[in-house]
């Protein structure tokens, strides 16, 4: 070692004074090499004071900001849904309520990047196809901080699976929902509606308040009154891992407040009346040989308010396939799939309010105020009830039968409508005919007048305007285009038109609502009410909760002389022995005014093309103060008498808690 | 050494030799052994911390194999501290193949590891040569160097260096560890600076590794070839450009600064730190321990952190000064740039002031390998500082 070749000689020279020595170096060492280390050193000591000047940025400074970042990485808000209210009938009998439910969720950003496995097993335990759920993801792709639903109401196995495998299905979470349960099944389905998932139009149209995840009224009632129904979704969080796993339980954040009660106009006793006696009406049809009986309408309102009722379309179905997990097959079951819907004869459509028909006579009471109004007639002179008539107008000479050839008696208008003579009012039409041009089509007018040919105005559900044919209507129909080779003789209005429209025949439209709403006008002494559904709102308290006033009961200025008159007429068709309808009421404990209809139609069926009676019965009772008025229609149900009428009969039955008897069958119009 | 005659020789040798032992741990650098055992506490309590709820039901699962690794570190340690420098020098070519070796061994028998190949699996331990090789390739490259140190001018010499280096380098490369490689170059650019090669040829040199980090970042994948792996290229330009880089890359560096941050002052303390307990942090217990660390024990525990490390390279540095001669001072210089290099860029990257490459932390980071080679490597250190002093002792004595 170097040390022994160093080492000073052990006799010292005589120095003088001995130097003061330098730090020795090492051979190898120069001063440059000292100076690199120095520059290392300055290196290191750059590096740590940029360290540590960022941890002190990071830490002492935005420390702050970082936990809250933190937090908001572990911490999960999860929407905690609010109980959507029930609906009520009248007396407050329930008609949708909420059941618990347990969802199985999906969060999108929770899901492993190989999720194909743990998905593929959800979808084997949930029996949902797998598409769906992944279909179900990709429509979140923009949004996957929230969940999707797998199945809504989750059996209490898969439940308990789930929960006791989570590790094997992260991102996969069940929580508490709510799904609609209807006690009574179909009934109203038509009118309730169902609640449904909501779409990204919906999401648009609705703005702030609605999420993605919603689920929100999507026909009648849920949808008419959602905004109640709803209720406002609280709010949860629970702390997740990296991989979504939930760590902890959920911690409330905002309470969810429960949807408002809506009580709705319906009676539940009514309504289900009114479905059984639809019912019993078609069955009555397809016993009088009317094979295409197979659905129809019975619209029961208070004339004085327009409250509905009861609200019956036929043929209907289950909302609760809504309920829960929606799939097609069971929805296809119910016909409520386009490509089910007309075999089983078009369940979803409120025929009250959606479907329209020839109303035939009962239209009669139309044109009697038009023709009184507009001084056509006198009430109590009398023409001709004849076999058939020929308008002296008609350069064709079209023969217009009437329904029974074999009368030739003079008549009054009362008497006319009672026995619901065609001829009677084929001269009306005639004279409605033969007005002048220019005071404009008077019958058409006063149909207006009297709610045909536009919206009732209902708060529930979509409705359909009708038609009331007109010369300016026939003018703008018929065109070149749609009727190449005889559009210049059709566009013109000829007798034959308003000889038809004065029986309620033609091209005239209406929906049974209108019909009602018409007869509401009859019993109440002219004026045109609102049919309406909602009674009022409750919060869960049960404290009431405003509600947009309904339009007062529109004032008709009708002769209350000429009502009178059809009220006669009316009261004559069920009272007096050639009355259409007086094998129904004759014998009915209470006084019933009304009238026949049967319209012919052109339907179109499986198998078939041609004309086919709708059979219509609407009236009111009791006749000298009304307070219910029914309008009952069996589609394809033949004579009005036969069908219509008996069904009407049960639901005033039920209404003044009386029996009826079972009628015998008339042919009559 | 100087050799005497006769047959007192055997006799003296082996009488020097133990009292040059007995100097060697008499002027030992006691203040590095403090900063060493501090680092190696501290490490152990991150560990703690860090992985306490990583196995359910077993808290100090990997705390105890740390233990463990450090027990055996301190014995590496304590081997580097007794055997003589100069056994290195005079072997530099077998360590130097032999490195070279085990690194293509990895490459060969290897299994794989989330996509690199980094360890040899023994049984009850996965061993990763390419740790243990930093501390290899300082000890054969400078060997190679200090042999021919009166050409140190030459440059043809750096040449042969950056020849000698460049192999072991690219065999880390292709593991691929990019970190390590990174490393590896770091110690081969400080030797090069301890061993005196000219500023002219160092600037070269700069020049140089400008060019090759423009090829591979931006020019080759220009014109469509790709050095890098395409999750290497995104971590290492991530923390120049947030905006730009992937979800994946962006994620990793975010959840890592949020933890940092989120240790404020005093930390969360393990239990509530959601960060690492939640999964959040990537890698928590390795590559990204110093952001745990700090997510728990905030700005006091890891800026004693940084006060250890300071301390340690602080002392390094006086190492390479104090050598006994120039084989030592390149030694010490590479292995203390390597470990400042290693320092700076994981904290770095947890901070997103340095690019994310798997690099662990020494001391801290959980792994067997890392552990045992750096306290090896300090062991190194302690030995050239504790044999200058010796060296310098007599003369001092004398004034």
């Amino acid at each position: 070692m170097a040390s022994t070749l160093d080492r000073p000689p052990v006799v010292p020279a005589p120095a003088p004074e001995p130097e003061p020595q330098p730090e020795p170096l090492a051979p190898w060492r120069s001063p440059r090499i000292t100076k690199r280390v120095a520059i290392l050193g300055v290196a290191l000591l750059v590096v740590f004071a940029a360290l540590f000047l960022r941890l002190w940025a990071l830490q002492v400074l935005s420390g702050t900001n970082y936990v809250k970042q933190a937090q908001s990485n572990s911490y999960r808000t999860v929407p905690v849904l609010a109980p959507r209210g029930p609906i009520l009938d009248r007396t407050g009998k329930p008609l949708v309520v909420n059941a618990a439910a347990t969802a199985v969720q999906v969060w999108p950003s929770d899901l492993p990047k190989s999720r194909y496995g743990e998905l593929k097993r959800l979808s084997q335990l949930t029996g949902v196809p797998l598409k769906e759920i992944v279909g179900g993801i990709a429509k979140r792709k923009d949004d996957p901080l929230t969940p999707v639903t797998v199945v809504p109401d989750a059996n209490e196995r898969l439940v308990s699976y789930l929960l006791e495998h989570q590790t094997d299905f992260p991102g996969v979470t069940t929580g508490r929902t709510y799904v609609r349960h209807y006690p009574y099944q179909s009934l109203a389905a038509q009118l309730l509606g169902y609640v449904g998932a909501i779409t990204s139009a919906q999401l648009k149209a609705l703005g702030s308040g609605y999420s993605p995840t919603d689920r929100v009224g999507q026909a009648g009632v849920e949808s008419a009154y959602d905004s109640y129904l709803r209720g406002v979704d609280g709010a949860a969080k629970r702390h997740l891992d990296a991989l979504g796993r939930p760590r902890s339980a959920l911690v409330p954040t905002a309470l969810p407040k429960a949807g408002h009660t809506v009580r709705l106009t319906l009676s539940l006793s009514l309504q289900q009346a009114a479905e059984k006696a639809l019912q019993d009406g078609i069955r009555l049809a397809q016993a009088d040989g009317q094979w295409a009986a197979r659905g129809g309408a019975i619209v029961a309102l208070d004339p004085n308010d327009g409250s509905i009722l009861a609200m019956a379309s036929s043929p209907t179905y289950k909302p609760s396939v809504y309920s829960g997990r929606v799939t097609t097959k069971a929805l296809a079951a119910q016909g409520l799939t386009p490509k089910t819907a007309q075999a089983d004869n078009y369940p979803a459509l409120d025929r009250a309010t959606m479907a329209t028909y020839p109303p035939g006579s009962t239209f009669k009471p139309v044109t009697a105020l038009a023709a009184m109004q507009e001084h056509l007639i006198s009430p109590y002179s009398t023409l001709p009830c004849t076999p058939s008539y020929v308008s002296p107008d008609d350069k064709g000479h079209q023969v217009f039968h009437n329904w029974d050839p074999g009368v030739n008696t003079q008549m009054d208008l009362p008497t006319a409508m009672a026995y619901s003579c065609d001829t009677y009012f084929y001269q009306l039409g005639n004279s409605f005919y033969e007005l002048p041009g220019d005071r404009g089509p008077r019958l058409q007018k006063w149909a207006e007048t009297f709610g045909f040919g536009h919206d009732t105005g209902v708060d529930v559900g979509t409705e359909s305007a009708g038609l009331v044919p007109t010369p300016a209507w026939r003018d703008a129909q018929y065109t070149r285009a749609k009727d190449p080779c005889c559009w210049q003789v059709d566009r013109l209005w000829k007798p034959g038109n308003s000889i038809q429209l004065a029986i309620g025949q033609g091209d005239l439209l209406v929906t049974p609502l209108q019909m009602a709403r018409f007869y509401a006008l009859i019993a109440n002494g002219g004026n045109l009410v609102t049919p309406h559904l909602l009674l009022d709102v409750e919060n869960p308290n049960g404290t009431a909760v405003p509600i947009p006033g309904r339009p007062a009961p529109k004032h008709v200025n009708v002769d209350q002389q000429a009502l009178s008159v059809v009220r006669q007429g009316l009261w004559e068709g069920t009272h007096l022995s050639f009355g259409t309808s007086y094998p129904v009421f004759g014998q009915f404990p209470v006084s019933i005014a009304g009238k026949t209809g049967t319209a012919e139609k052109v339907v179109s069926l499986p198998g078939y093309l041609g004309l086919k009676n709708q059979s219509w019965w609407c009236g009111y009772g009791p006749t000298d103060k009304p307070t219910l008025v029914v309008c009952a229609v069996i589609e394809n149900g033949g004579h009005g008498g036969t069908a219509a009428a008996p069904a009407a009969a049960e639901v005033f039955a039920k209404y003044f808690h009386v029996k009826v008897k079972q009628t015998t069958s008339k042919h009559s119009d | 050494m100087l050799e005497y005659a006769g047959s007192q020789r055997a006799g003296l040798q082996r009488h020097r030799e133990g009292a040059a032992l007995a100097g060697v741990v008499r002027s030992l650098d006691w203040l590095l052994i403090a900063g060493v055992a501090g680092l190696v506490a501290i490490g152990l309590w991150a560990v703690s911390g860090v992985t306490h709820f990583t196995i359910a039901g077993n808290p100090s699962y990997y705390v105890k194999r740390q233990m463990v690794y450090a027990a055996v570190g301190v014995m590496a340690l304590v081997i580097g501290l007794v055997v003589d420098t100069d056994v290195y020098r005079r072997f530099w070519r077998p360590i130097y193949y032999g490195t070279i070796s085990l690194i293509a061994i990895v490459l060969v028998l290897g299994r794989a590891a989330r996509g690199s190949t980094r360890w040899i699996d023994v049984g009850f331990f996965t061993f990763q040569p390419s740790e243990f090789g930093k501390l290899l390739f300082v000890l054969a490259i400078a060997g190679f160097i200090a042999d021919r140190s009166r050409a140190s001018a030459d440059p043809s010499l750096t040449m042969r260096v950056l020849g000698l280096g460049v192999v072991p380098i690219l065999l880390v490369f292709a593991q691929p560890d990019l970190g390590t490689a990174l490393v590896y170059t770091s110690a081969l650019a400080a030797m090069l600076f301890i061993s005196g090669t000219p500023w002219k040829q160092l600037a070269v040199l700069g020049a140089l590794v400008a060019l090759v980090i423009t090829v591979v970042l931006w020019a080759g994948p220009a014109v469509g070839v790709n050095f890098l792996h395409g999750y290497q290229k995104s971590r290492l330009t991530c923390f120049v450009h947030p905006q730009k880089c992937t979800v994946d890359a962006r994620y990793n560096l975010e959840q890592s600064i949020a933890a940092v941050g989120s240790g404020e002052v005093r930390g969360r303390g393990v239990r509530n730190a959601t960060q690492v307990n939640l999964g959040f942090l990537p890698e928590s217990p390795t590559d990204f321990i110093f952001a745990g660390f700090s997510e728990q024990r905030g700005f006091v525990g890891a800026s004693l952190l940084l006060a250890l490390y300071l301390l340690v390279l602080w002392r390094g540095l006086r190492v390479i000064t104090m050598a006994r001669d120039l084989y030592s001072a390149i030694v010490a210089g590479g292995i203390v740039v390597a470990f400042l290099f290693q320092v700076f860029v994981n904290i770095g990257m947890t901070m997103g002031i340095a690019p994310i490459t798997g690099i662990p932390l020494p001391f801290v980071s959980v792994g067997g390998s890392s552990m045992i080679a750096n306290l090896a490597a300090m062991g190194v250190l302690l030995s050239i500082h504790a044999r200058g002093r010796v060296a310098r002792a007599p003369r001092r004595r004398s004034g």
